[in-house]
């Protein structure tokens, strides 16, 4: 999956090159409206992260360019203003999903394989995982053929762990990316620590590997013990 | 009052004294001018009698109406003298004063002492004619003044209530400058260009603060997003022990609740830069309960027993987007200051709404709480603005708020003062 990352802060934009080369995209950096504007018109992207804020420019013009010329590429908004018109700005305009700065680079990686996953899979919205699979359209998980009965807090949570496979996810980034901006740190520790636990039951209830380690201290990882 | 009509008052006031002044040097020069004609007219009677004296040679006194000639024995001649005196009126028949001329003359080697009296105009004739005059002038000049002051004020004054209207209907967010008209009024035009400027500098300032507020929240949100990303990318590299973990766990956290207290003072400016405009009519009822669904799962977590006792379709007066952080925080407020099995009230009706809640006492004096940073110190992981958004809210679309604690319960009531 190709990403064009146009975001002016170099050293975030190194961030998110780092976290999502790894998960296999291959990121190129643009710093501003310009330098965007040129490399859209040479190559082809799968999916856009745009901040709003650059140096020459609103981000919304090149928003405003690409869905004129190149309806295909999926376009994620970066604001760090979290102002309410902003995102009904950029959603009227085309963009596939809005996100506040700051935010968790599993939340970035989570959303982006969404939008993938909405733009390309068209037929394929299986995901399968050590002989767990989720089917995103349908919202439905099996684990070796059998249907789990999940909420949809523990359907969600799954696929925040799926799609971040192999990384440590800290409680704080899943409390967020589960409830967003309603809860407060430390109460929300406990929820996820229930979530965690009901899921795992339910795991390996119908016979599943329990995937899910708890990191000392800094939260959790889904991945095959090796 | 007016101030056309105080002005023309004040102008009544003066001319009431200027009249009254103008009323007696009338009197004064009425008065000499009919005096003058009097001792004249006396004259010549004077000389008329002489003359006939001169052919009559009267020996004895000679006494008709306003004319007493009496012939003298010894005496010496004196000149005219005149004097005022009174004397019954032949007609009017009452005593009338007269104007009245003395003299002993010798006429034909006789002395003669001779009276000569008469009225032309009575004095208080004069005194009442003036007076009525002046009246009559003092009343058609009130009456004229008050036309002309009453046109005046339409007339004279519209650029003034242009101006006040326009600023009345000023907005500090409005982009374009006032356009004030010229006018033809130095003080007037003085007066815009006054207020042209301070308008001017006020929405400068105030563009200039918000601009702040927001690239305040950019700058700082920016480099906590890279410094977020920085723990992060280091915590997935997997090569740290149990306390460095720990610390940069802790370090995240720490520049989470800085990101949280950067939105929510970011809000409050916001806030107060009235940048929340969109009064309009909220469904309350239906924005509580969507609020509830989304916090039922924490509530249900923490075993919190929610009871509502909600009227459906209250419909309140403010901004949407306030409307639902106002309820998010109260309802999150009522979650994270509650203990577990503890238990959420809400009531709403027309009047207001009220929320409490299970939880231990709060240690600062309760109404302090609204101000910012003021928590608990047993709980520190509140931001301490909760309560201040809340009050700001309130102030802000009108509502009173009131918070108060008893029986181990948190109350927080809210009137809508509709």
């Amino acid at each position: 999956m190709k990403v064009l990352l146009v975001e002016d802060h170099v050293d975030l934009a190194k961030n998110m090159h780092t976290y999502l080369s790894k998960e296999g995209y291959v990121c190129e950096v643009s710093e501003s409206v310009e330098k965007a504007m040129s490399k859209l018109g040479g190559f082809k992207y799968d999916v856009m992260v745009l901040d709003i804020m650059l140096p020459d420019g609103n981000g919304l013009d090149i928003l405003r360019w690409v869905k004129q010329t190149d309806s295909e590429m999926g376009v994620l908004i970066l604001s760090a203003k979290n102002s309410l018109q902003d995102k009904i700005d950029g959603l009227e305009l085309g963009a596939d999903d809005y996100l506040a700065k700051p935010f968790h680079l599993a939340e970035l990686n989570a959303r982006l394989k969404s939008i993938f996953r909405r733009r390309q899979l068209q037929g394929s919205s299986v995901i399968e995982y050590q002989g767990i699979q989720i089917d995103t359209e349908k919202h439905e998980v099996k684990v070796k053929e059998v249907l789990l009965d999940l909420t949809r807090k523990e359907y969600e949570l799954l696929l925040y762990f799926l799609v971040n496979k192999n990384r440590v996810l800290t409680k704080q980034s899943i409390a967020e990316h589960l409830w967003g901006d309603y809860i407060d740190a430390l109460d929300s520790f406990d929820f996820v620590y229930q979530h965690i636990k009901n899921l795992r039951k339910k795991i390996t209830q119908a016979g599943g590997k329990d995937l899910i380690q708890t990191m000392y201290g800094s939260g959790y990882k889904f991945a095959a013990v090796s | 009052m007016k101030l056309i009509f105080k002005f023309t008052l004040l102008f009544l006031l003066i001319s009431m004294g200027v009249f009254f002044l103008g009323g007696l040097i009338t009197y004064q020069v009425v008065k000499k001018e009919i005096d003058e004609e009097q001792e004249r007219f006396l004259l010549e009677r004077l000389d008329f009698f002489t003359r006939w004296i001169e052919r009559r040679q009267p020996t004895e006194p000679f006494i008709r109406d306003k004319i007493q000639v009496y012939p003298l024995e010894s005496g010496i001649e004196t000149e005219v003298v005149f004097s005022d005196t009174v004397v019954m009126h032949s007609t009017l028949e009452r005593l009338e004063p007269h104007f009245k001329l003395d003299v002993t003359k010798e006429v034909q080697g006789r002395l003669y002492r001779i009276s000569i009296y008469d009225l032309i105009v009575e004095e208080d004739d004069i005194v009442d004619s003036v007076k009525e005059s002046m009246i009559k002038f003092y009343l058609l000049l009130t009456v004229v003044m008050l036309i002309v002051g009453g046109i005046a004020g339409v007339v004279l004054f519209r650029p003034f209530n242009q101006t006040l209207e326009q600023i009345k209907s000023f907005r500090i967010d409005q982009k374009e400058p006032v356009a004030f008209d010229k006018t033809g009024t130095i003080e007037f035009n003085k007066l815009n260009d006054f207020l042209r400027e301070m308008t001017a500098k006020v929405q400068q300032d105030y563009r200039s603060l918000r601009e702040f507020a927001e690239n305040a929240s950019h700058e700082i949100q920016t480099p906590l997003t890279n410094a977020i990303g920085k723990l992060e990318l280091l915590l997935t590299s997997g090569d740290l022990n149990e306390e460095d973990t720990n610390r940069v766990v802790a370090t995240l956290g720490s520049l989470k609740h800085l990101s949280k207290m950067g939105q929510s003072l970011n809000l409050l400016t916001k806030i107060d830069n009235r940048e929340f405009e969109s009064i309009e009519s909220v469904d309350f009822s239906n924005t509580l309960c969507l609020a509830i669904e989304n916090f039922r799962e924490l509530i249900d977590l923490k075993s919190i027993s929610l009871e509502t006792d909600n009227q459906e379709n209250v419909m309140v007066s403010m901004d949407p987007i306030l409307t639902a952080i106002l309820i998010n925080n109260l309802l999150s407020n009522a979650i994270r200051h509650n203990h577990e099995h503890g238990f959420i009230k809400t009531i709403l009706n027309h009047q207001g709404f009220s929320i409490s809640n299970s939880g231990i006492a709060p240690a600062v004096e309760p109404n302090a709480l609204f101000d910012r940073f003021r928590k608990d110190r047993h709980r520190g992981e509140g931001l301490g603005l909760g309560l201040a958004i809340v009050k700001k809210i309130c102030d802000y679309s009108g509502f009173t708020v009131f918070y108060g604690y008893n029986n181990q319960t948190h109350h927080l009531d809210i009137a809508f003062n509709t």
